[in-house]
């Protein structure tokens, strides 16, 4: 048995294998190998779980507003609905007087986005090129600005804006935005000194010794190359914008006649009944279903999906845009 | 020959000096839309609502009637405020203990996925793109929609139905072991949480880690350094100053998403308490200053934030 040709040659390989793996180099090899594997295992699981977390909710309330009314408790319906009915949709378009807020709130939005981009981009360059003696100081100051809450600020903001007559006018909020001080305004200036801290040097010299005026060497070369930071800015001006129910309530913005988003859903939530009873919802469906609160409460779902879904679907248009800006240039300097 | 040598110098040095002229000349004219909105949305209702904090205030329709009132708004903003659920003050200790303990688990965690998202992987655009949803879909209307307004959650939780839309309900129906499924659930809210807080750092992570040199990983993976290795030597001294904005944004927006800052909001909105509301908004404020100078004594003690490379 010991002498049998088989084992000695088994061992002779067991033997080499373990030499194989003994060598320093190939241990190296194998280490990094077995690791980047672990690594993509759980890369993959964490990935995967947290946009599964991201998505479940959307879904969900996707499945669940595509669904009949009569539906609303039915526990045999969990993912897919089993009649298929846009009611639900349309009874929540009633009760924001959705097509209404929906233009407003979109122009709303873009106006004071493009108007924050403009005055934040221009407070960048000067703390980031354009410095002076003192300019240091008014940073300081912009970053008073970022960490001060507005609560602090807007009754006397308030009061400020009744004096000159502009309660309840949006121009109020254009007002703010155009002239630095929107929603979050600090924090896109600062983004835009990082930013344009970080473009080369080379740059408006060599338009300097071309002759170019500062204005031209800001407006035709630092602009055009801060793209990343422009689509960053203006995404998030957009965005907190569209969402905003702080500014909005403070200066009465939203109105019968000048309904936003934010506002009608706000008040459509807090007293779900009295909106469908008021804005003729009720007539679209039967008693037996109004009468069920879970149909309320899946109305005020709805509602917020119908809020959410505008921006979801612009955000799929510009997505690609926002995360190749974040990785071409890096708004962080 | 020297005349026109010094002429040229001269004509050259007037040219640079109008060149800084017209520099300050456009630096005021870019800043000037900030300037005066400073002035007028900050610096004025800044000093109004600390004069404002000192004084009971009453609105009438002839104006508004001030009343001295020394620091008695600061006194009732922290022994005599309450809601129904709770106060102020204890609002205001949660809020700070919650900030001082989720901070640092939001920068491992925003550095961590920042960390992934920058590996090179098949989807990533696609994950990338999901990863900043949250962020945009963080709303207060949302949210309070979300939950159906007091009114509704009321009626659904005394006909116990509220459960129906639940992760939890699905679970039971599973006949998993209730444990178990508060655990999940539990974690799942969290994470949401975590995740719609965490997409602006996640994103100036990313965009510092883009910035690091593409060679110093170069140097790394030629040397035979692991990907543990690289994280610790390369990406955090790298991303390390951007600590400190980061850790400065989630403060200030922990706070400002947080119930002191509605219990704010709400005094506000009774024209009687305009005084106390102005106290509770400058006790915010201080709280937020005194916790960045901490942070900034403890980010200098260790050396959080400097550069790695100019020992």
């Amino acid at each position: 048995m010991k002498n049998n040709p088989l084992v000695k040659k088994i061992k002779k390989t067991m033997k080499q294998i373990i030499e194989y793996f003994k060598t320093p180099h190939v241990q190296l090899v194998w280490k990094r190998k077995t690791s980047d594997v672990l690594m993509k295992i759980v890369r993959t699981i964490l990935l995967f779980g947290l946009c599964f977390v991201i998505l479940f909710p959307i879904i969900q309330q996707i499945s669940m507003a595509l669904r009949a009314p009569e539906d609303v408790n039915n526990p045999s319906v969990i993912w897919v609905p089993k009649n298929w009915s846009l009611m639900n949709l349309k009874i929540s378009i009633v009760v924001l007087d959705y097509w209404n807020a929906l233009l407003n709130t979109f122009k709303v939005s873009v106006i004071s986005m493009i108007l924050q981009v403009f005055s934040t981009a221009l407070a960048g360059y000067v703390f980031s090129r354009l410095k002076f003696r003192g300019s240091n100081l008014l940073f300081v100051l912009v970053i008073i600005t970022i960490i001060t809450p507005p609560q602090a600020l807007s009754l006397a903001q308030f009061l400020y804006f009744r004096e000159v007559k502009l309660i309840g006018k949006e121009t109020s909020i254009y007002l703010m935005s155009a002239l630095g001080m929107g929603i979050r305004s600090g924090i896109f200036i600062y983004i835009f000194r990082q930013f344009f801290r970080g473009l080369p040097k080379e740059l408006d010299e060599s338009a300097q010794i071309d002759g170019a005026s500062v204005f031209r060497t800001f407006w035709n070369i630092m602009l055009p190359n801060a793209r990343g930071a422009l689509v960053t800015v203006g995404l998030f001006a957009f965005v907190w914008q569209w969402n905003d129910a702080y500014y909005v309530r403070i200066f009465d913005v939203s109105k019968e006649a000048f309904p936003l988003l934010t506002m009608q859903l706000i008040n459509a939530a807090e007293g779900m009944y009295g909106a469908l009873f008021y804005t003729g919802g009720l007539d679209l469906i039967g008693q037996n279903v109004w009468e069920n609160p879970l149909f309320l409460a899946l109305i005020s779902n709805v509602s917020a999906l119908l809020m959410m879904l505008p921006l979801l679907i612009m955000y799929l248009f510009v997505q690609k845009q926002f995360v190749e800006s974040i990785e071409r240039t890096g708004i962080v300097g | 020959m020297a005349e026109l040598l010094n002429k040229t110098i001269r004509t050259k040095s007037s040219g640079l000096k109008g060149y800084k002229r017209q520099k300050m000349f456009w630096a005021i004219v870019f800043l000037a839309p900030w300037l005066i909105g400073f002035m007028l949305f900050f610096m004025i209702p800044f000093l109004r609502s600390l004069y404002f904090s000192f004084f009971t205030l009453e609105p009438t329709p002839e104006g508004i009637i001030t009343t001295y009132a020394g620091i008695k708004n600061y006194i009732y903003a922290f022994n005599q405020h309450v809601t129904s659920t709770s106060s102020f003050r204890v609002e205001l200790i949660n809020t700070t203990v919650d900030a001082l303990i989720n901070i640092p688990v939001l920068l491992i965690f925003s550095l961590f996925i920042a960390v992934m998202l920058n590996m090179k992987f098949k989807g990533r655009a696609f994950v990338r793109a999901i990863f900043f949803i949250p962020v945009i879909l963080n709303s207060a209307a949302v949210t309070s929609a979300l939950g159906g307004g007091d009114a509704i959650a009321q009626i659904l939780q005394e006909q116990g139905i509220g459960t129906i839309f639940d992760l939890e309900f699905y679970l039971i129906q599973t006949g998993m072991m209730p444990w178990l499924i508060a655990f999940i659930v539990g974690l799942i809210d969290r994470i949401y949480a975590i995740l719609s807080l965490a997409g602006v750092p996640i994103l100036l992570f990313l965009a510092s880690i883009q910035s690091v040199p593409k060679h110093l990983y170069e140097a790394a993976k030629i040397e035979g350094a692991t990907g543990y290795e690289t994280f610790w030597l390369i990406t955090l001294p790298n991303v390390s100053p951007h600590i400190i904005t980061v850790t400065v944004y989630a403060l200030v927006d922990t706070f400002l998403t947080s119930s002191v800052s509605s219990i704010i909001s709400s005094e506000l909105g009774k024209p009687t308490r305009w005084g106390e509301s102005a106290a509770m908004a400058w006790i915010y404020v201080s709280t937020v200053i005194i916790l960045l100078l901490i942070l900034a004594v403890f980010a200098k003690a260790f050396k959080i934030g400097g550069s790695h490379y100019e020992e």
